[in-house]
């Protein structure tokens, strides 16, 4: 599901508390599949709520949270909306 | 050590039947995402009528249990795995999908199904239990901890919910039973319809496989996302309790810290707290063998039951308190949802030697035992992840090794202090077999990911659901469960290895009875090994000992007592201490202390092995590669000393 759209920033980068919606995902298939069936979809409202002890970003999406790792978050695009 | 593994019920023997269409009472599958309550609902209504089994062919375990309702009805229920989806990326998602749709080999197909969602966090699990609402078999939609939805100002109107997926949908806390009444009614009704017969296998991908996967999952998003703004859906606000928690057990400092203290609390409770129940089983076998040696007629009869049955099948039943508070620590930390932070906090440990935080929950429940430990690896979505993780489980020090390592600590090694008065000598020596244990492990990972098992690592993910108070009674039913199994499998494997021992040591016979053990067949066999094991300062007895310890590895110290003719041979019996002090030096009594740390003793380890890869490959391969490290760590060890 390889997408190489420039443009967006990396969910990786962004700050905690920062509401953001996730563009499209640069991870092939199978690893994509997983986000996919937690809801992490392109058009998904994620706001990243702390990190992990270890820098790892903890996001939440539709009420779920979910601790990636930063070499996933860092495929993930997405673009800053304002707070509702 | 002995395997907690689920046994497969043999026909007949169970008063639940399953497997056969036909059997006349239906059967009701229960679905859901992990940590949506489903399995506490399941123990809710079906208490202790439950049966533990495996599915053909494979390790995941099946759990049926029968529902008894008003009016001499009766359902079955199955509790499916908890499943994040049916890609049938983990064993468990493959058999649930296999089981909803129908295609589990020897199993019917359900006739009704409930799925069990979070109602605090309804869209993202919905996006599982769509599927199966779509899939037209009589459905009831659970919306568990629809309290806890309500106490955090959420809501959702369950009847437009259910109009417009066609089920019924029913609010519950399965924790305190409310709402219970009304799945039992949705069970009556599908009690009073019968078993259906079996349609064709349907299909819970919808057809849908020749779109691009992420549009599937688009449609079914935006499906949800009507469906829940016409049922009135308010998420409800995060809930303060976990983010209150969470900044502090997640914090950089603290969260690491706090991680360490669990696991040193799991330890102690399995090596210390757990050492009074085991003497006190270990004194009821013992006092019931001494109460039956008398009553017995004397001869092999009374030899069979008291040497070989009590003595062997002893040695292993005394291990039960242990796995016991083993898993109840395990549990409470999986349901009070702390075990998903832990994973998290050793991703990157984990990650750096080529595991993932998935990992680490069967490497820690390895130093119980390797058999549970290697089934907890399912929940290990990558397969090469899986593979290492559960490669490597069998070198952390299982509680197996410590009689053995008792023993010859208390045997060969003086008992002065090391450093200062608190770190005595065997205590460091014990320290470092674990870590030896432990460095082979870590070494064993980081070169398999570097050559079989190479790939691209995949992204780890974990869900972080909200903390809870574990349910007592999931809990407790756990454990009653654990028990069962252990029980049958001690009766089943050890019993049988032990009686070949026995009749081992008891032929050829002499006219006064059983022979002197160096001719018996036991003995013979010790002596064609032996000059194998001559190099490491072993002699023929040590052989006999490392032959029998193939089944389970604390029976090297049971049979080494009856080489020496010492009776109520145990880790702490002075007078097997001393015969060892004459037969071995310190070189070939450390030498079989490295050999016990990296060899796979364990019978029931490669069994379950076996189950798991669904072959000898990997089990062959690894039972070779640790027999090899433990020869050449031995031989080293015997020739530098």
């Amino acid at each position: 599901m390889s997408d190489t759209r420039a443009g967006g920033s990396r969910l990786q980068d962004m700050g905690v508390g920062v509401e953001c919606e996730l563009e499209c995902i640069d991870l092939p298939d199978g690893p994509a599949e997983a986000l996919l069936e937690r809801g992490v979809l392109p058009g998904s409202r994620l706001c990243m709520v702390r990190r992990s002890p270890f820098g790892d970003p903890i996001v939440r999406v539709d009420g779920t949270v979910l601790a990636l790792r930063r070499e996933t978050a860092s495929c993930l695009r997405v673009r800053r909306v304002a707070a509702a | 050590m002995i395997p907690p593994v689920a046994e497969r019920t043999a026909p007949g023997e169970a008063d639940i039947e399953v497997s056969s269409p036909g059997s006349g009472t239906p059967l009701v599958a229960l679905v859901g995402p992990p940590n949506s309550g489903k399995t506490t609902l399941f123990n809710q209504l079906t208490g202790l009528r439950q049966k533990v089994a495996n599915y053909p062919g494979v390790t995941v375990e099946k759990h049926v249990g029968r529902a008894r309702l008003d009016g001499a009805h009766e359902v079955d229920v199955v509790d499916l795995p908890g499943v994040n989806g049916f890609s049938a990326r983990t064993l468990d998602e493959r058999v649930t999908r296999d089981v909803l749709e129908g295609r589990m080999e020897g199993f019917r197909a359900p006739d009704a199904v409930i799925a069990v969602v979070d109602s605090t966090r309804l869209e993202s699990q919905l996006m599982l239990v769509e599927p199966i609402l779509e899939l037209a078999l009589p459905t009831l939609l659970v919306l568990n901890m629809s309290d806890e939805l309500a106490a955090r100002g959420g809501g959702v109107e369950d009847g437009p919910l259910g109009r417009r997926f066609g089920v019924d949908v029913v609010r519950t806390n399965a924790r305190t039973g409310e709402g219970l009444g009304a799945v039992r009614g949705f069970l009556a009704k599908a009690a009073q319809r019968g078993q259906g017969t079996a349609g064709a296998p349907r299909d819970l991908t919808g057809g849908a496989r020749s779109l691009p996967v992420v549009d599937t999952f688009k449609e079914r998003r935006e499906r949800i996302r009507s469906a829940v703004s016409e049922a009135d859906h308010r998420p409800p606000s995060p809930s303060k309790w976990t983010e209150r928690l969470d900044a502090v057990l997640l914090h950089k400092v603290a969260g690491p810290l706090i991680f360490l203290v669990v696991v040193a609390l799991v330890f102690q409770a399995i090596f210390t707290w757990a050492a009074p129940l085991m003497d006190g089983v270990e004194w009821l076998i013992a006092g019931a063998g001494h109460w039956l040696s008398p009553r017995l007629p004397a001869g092999w009869v009374r030899s069979l039951v008291v040497d070989a049955v009590f003595a062997g099948v002893g040695s292993v039943v005394v291990f039960l308190p242990q796995i016991l508070i083993l898993f109840l620590f395990l549990g409470f930390l999986e349901d009070s949802g702390y075990m998903a932070r832990a994973a998290v906090i050793a991703d990157r440990l984990m990650y750096r030697v080529g595991l993932q935080g998935r990992s680490f929950l069967p490497l820690l429940s390895g130093y119980a035992c390797a058999v549970p430990a290697i089934l907890s690896a399912r929940t290990v979505e990558d397969e090469r992840d899986r593979l290492a993780t559960i490669f490597v489980t069998p070198f952390m020090t299982c509680s197996a090794r410590l009689p053995v390592y008792a023993l010859l600590i208390a045997a060969f090694i003086p008992a002065g202090p090391l450093l200062g008065p608190f770190v005595g000598i065997r205590a460091a020596t014990l320290f470092g077999l674990y870590a030896l244990g432990l460095v082979a492990a870590i070494g064993t990972a980081f070169l398999l990911k570097r050559t079989l098992l190479q790939g691209k690592s995949s992204s780890f993910m974990m869900e972080l659901p909200p903390y809870r108070l574990p349910s007592l009674k999931t809990v407790g039913l756990r454990l009653l469960d654990r028990s069962r199994i252990f029980l049958a499998r001690a009766g089943k494997i050890i019993f049988t290895v032990t009686v070949i021992l026995w009749a081992l040591a008891q032929f050829p016979r002499t006219p006064e009875g059983p022979p002197p053990v160096e001719d018996s067949a036991l003995g013979q066999i010790g002596q064609v090994i032996e000059p194998a094991i001559a190099p490491m300062g072993w002699d023929w007895r040590v052989g006999v000992g490392l032959v029998s310890s193939l089944a389970a590895r604390e029976v090297i110290v049971g049979t080494l007592g009856t080489i020496y003719g010492v009776e109520d041979a145990t880790e702490t019996s002075l007078n097997l201490q001393a015969n060892l002090q004459q037969q071995l030096d310190l070189g070939s009594a450390l030498a079989l202390l490295v050999f016990f740390v990296f060899a796979l003793q364990c019978m029931s380890t490669v069994a379950v092995m076996r189950r798991e890869t669904a072959g000898w490959k990997w089990p062959a391969f690894q039972f070779g590669y640790m027999l090899t490290l433990a020869v050449a760590g031995a031989w080293l060890v015997s020739w530098i000393v």
